[in-house]
């Protein structure tokens, strides 16, 4: 038994209209509960994973805006009603796999009946926008209880803190210069993202590392893994990664073209291919594995039951 | 369809947990800790510094008579690996026993940034503390942060999945105050809240109880169609953040709302509110506090023996505000033993968040004899 994968949604900004971190997380959102056939009212806890949005807002929780977007239980509390909980997760791309566990466990605990986590992340406006790391995107999940056996039974995080300086990002105020300078417009806070050389080399280094360790409690072998659900999913870890790990490339999730820059989505775009193509529903073992800034690595097992192949 | 089948609370507005849910064990509370700055500030000085003359009585309005501030070279960083250390000499365990750190603060200063979002802040303050074992995450949910970390601890914990975690938040928010303090013109302006704020760490243990020990219930919703009451973005007028509230329409919207979910959670406690022997509330206004009680008492008929208010000292030290409330009731022995306790946690979102759980033999390491 295990918390079941009921559906999966990632998407792209397109238009002339700038991407906006909620626009993007609510249109996944209500794409997710449609391939779900679930109404917004149906979500019991909403976790939004995203980190990068247009306005950097503090508070409230970006997920409580989004609560509210889709329209997940607005009405007054009457005694005998259904709520929605909604907060924030941070935990840069490992933040999706974070939440997975948080809600399985909500899930399997009775606490709560369907769990969705949402995510998306905007151009961080850097003075340099070479250095933006990925592509505007959004992504979402719905997660339900499945009392047959299909679902997340395994979980595992790990953090390599001696590449702790690797990546790092924070607003850093920078003050305004010049003779027209207001009190209103005394300066900035200005994104800053510092990704030094060999990140992505020690990424694959840590996510194996972690990898094999996890694969070693479960008393399971690379070989037992039929699909590698991974993120981030820049040829340069990924491509070291599965090297490494001996994961052939027909049993690795590949994100469309479009969604390959994704960052907190990520994990959320793999899953849609890996629906998508028919796969998850037919892997026994399917690895979810998630690397990022601190080092972090988180790791998810998701089980198929025996029997005919399903949806996921 | 249903989870392990034993604990469904589907009925209930809020999401909640409680030993009736048939977890194999409790979770209780285990230790607090503080970590305040040395520097105060008191309202007359900071509405002495306004960039226009105001009139506002903020003191009288509020009960705010001072508030923590930082000095140098202090920061969210600081201030929360602080709490987290004065957390673990006030508890049995070590560091290394802490299986999950979550760190909650609204604000996340470190170093030169003044908003840290990569990596995660946890991750810095568990390496400080030396709990290498800890999974660690940040989490973000305003105000009820730090209730939000301890209602997902206890999940896990009556799962039996862990048996040791800790929810620290260090919040060094008063640059609000000054940004507001910079641009308000009266008593009207939507930045009147940030003139309330003040700096504070917190942290807590919560560990494995036996069966049926431990916290209560807790429970948490969010309602969210008051979700813009209030909003907090990085400033232009100087270093960190501003927010604009609407408190008349939160404070409006909390009181109407909040009463029925009272009712949820004391319920499930299978109690009145007058067996709540000290309610700590969020701690916004003196005003706002007393006229919630006043309302839950007319509702529900009944009020609970004290209601905490320690805004006189500390100001609203946001997502910190009911730890540091109650490692001051527990320092100073005015909690004691057997009593029952409510924490309730209200945020911009609307986030609506409450605990139930009696004091055993934490109480014994807080004091004068510590």
């Amino acid at each position: 038994m295990g918390a079941r994968i009921e559906a999966a949604a990632a998407l792209t900004g397109h238009g002339r209209r700038k991407a906006s971190a909620r626009h993007l997380a609510d249109a996944a959102a209500r794409a997710c509960l449609t391939n779900a056939g679930k109404e917004p009212g149906d979500v019991d806890l909403l976790i939004n994973a995203g980190v990068y949005r247009e306005d950097n807002m503090g508070e409230p929780a970006l997920a409580a805006l989004i609560q509210e977007d889709i329209g997940a239980n607005l009405g007054q509390p009457p005694a005998g009603g259904r709520g929605t909980f909604s907060f924030d997760l941070i935990n840069g791309t490992c933040g999706v796999i974070s939440a997975i566990q948080l809600e399985s466990g909500l899930l399997q605990s009775g606490v709560i009946r369907l769990g969705a986590i949402v995510t998306s992340d905007v151009d961080p406006q850097l003075k340099d926008p070479a250095a933006v790391p990925f592509r505007p995107a959004g992504g979402a999940m719905l997660l339900g209880w499945d009392g047959t056996g299909t679902g997340f039974t395994d979980f595992a995080a790990e953090t390599y803190p001696e590449y702790q300086d690797l990546f790092g990002s924070g607003l850093v105020w920078q003050e305004r210069q010049g003779l027209r300078v207001s009190r209103r417009t005394a300066g900035r806070s200005q994104m800053v993202i510092d990704a030094r050389p060999g990140y992505h080399a020690r990424l694959a280094d840590c996510a194996e590392e972690s990898a094999r360790r996890f694969l070693r409690r479960l008393g399971m072998g690379v070989g037992e893994i039929d699909l590698l659900v991974p993120a981030p999913s820049t040829p340069d870890f990924l491509d070291a990664l599965r090297l490494r790990l001996g994961v052939p490339g027909d049993r690795v999730a590949y994100v469309a073209e479009d969604l390959a820059d994704a960052y907190t989505s990520a994990p959320i775009a793999a899953l849609q291919a890996a629906i998508r193509s028919g796969r998850l529903g037919e892997a026994r073992n399917t690895l979810m594995l998630a690397a990022g800034a601190g080092i972090t690595v988180t790791l998810a097992l998701y089980r198929r039951a025996p029997g005919p192949a399903a949806l996921g | 369809m249903a989870g392990n089948g034993s604990g469904r609370h589907l009925d209930h507005w809020l999401a909640l947990q409680s030993p009736g849910s048939g977890a194999p064990w409790g979770c209780r509370i285990e230790s607090v800790g503080v970590k305040l700055p040395g520097q105060r500030l008191t309202t007359r000085e900071l509405m002495s510094q306004t960039s226009h003359h105001t009139r506002i009585q903020l003191e009288r309005l509020t009960g705010i008579h001072e508030r923590h501030v930082v000095g140098p070279g202090e920061d969210s960083f600081t201030l929360a690996t602080g709490a987290a250390r004065d957390c673990l000499a006030h508890s049995q365990h070590q560091a290394p026993d802490i299986e999950m750190l979550i760190s909650t603060s609204i604000t996340r200063s470190r170093g030169r940034s003044s908003q840290s979002f990569e990596p995660p802040l946890s991750l810095f303050v568990k390496q400080a503390i030396g709990a290498a074992r800890a999974v660690n995450f940040d989490l973000s949910n305003a105000c009820a942060g730090m209730l939000t970390g301890v209602f997902l601890l206890q999940d896990l914990i009556t799962r039996g999945e862990i048996s040791c975690g800790m929810v620290v938040s260090g919040e060094y928010i008063s640059h609000l105050s000054w940004n507001a303090a910079r641009q308000i013109r009266s008593v009207f302006s939507k930045q009147l809240a940030s003139l309330t704020l003040g700096d504070a760490g917190a942290a807590v243990i919560v560990e494995r109880a036996p069966k049926g020990g431990g916290i209560e219930v807790i429970g948490f919703t969010t309602l969210a169609a008051h979700s813009r009451l209030c909003l907090a973005f990085p400033s232009t007028v100087g270093p960190g953040a501003q927010m604009y509230t609407k408190s008349r329409t939160l404070q409006k919207v909390a009181i109407e709302d909040m009463a029925p979910l009272v009712a949820e959670v004391i319920g499930e406690a299978g109690i009145d509110l007058d067996a709540i022997d000290y309610l700590i509330p969020h701690q916004t206004s003196a005003r706002a506090i007393r006229k919630g009680t006043e309302e839950f008492a007319r509702r529900l008929g009944a009020r609970p023996k004290h209601v905490v208010v320690n805004l006189e000292e500390y100001g609203n030290t946001s997502s910190t505000t009911l730890f540091v409330a109650l490692h001051k009731y527990l320092q100073e022995g005015r909690i004691r033993k057997g009593d029952r306790v409510m924490l309730l946690a209200l945020a911009s979102g609307i986030e609506i968040g409450m605990a139930i759980f009696t004091i055993d033999s934490q109480v014994d390491r807080y004091g004068r004899t510590h």
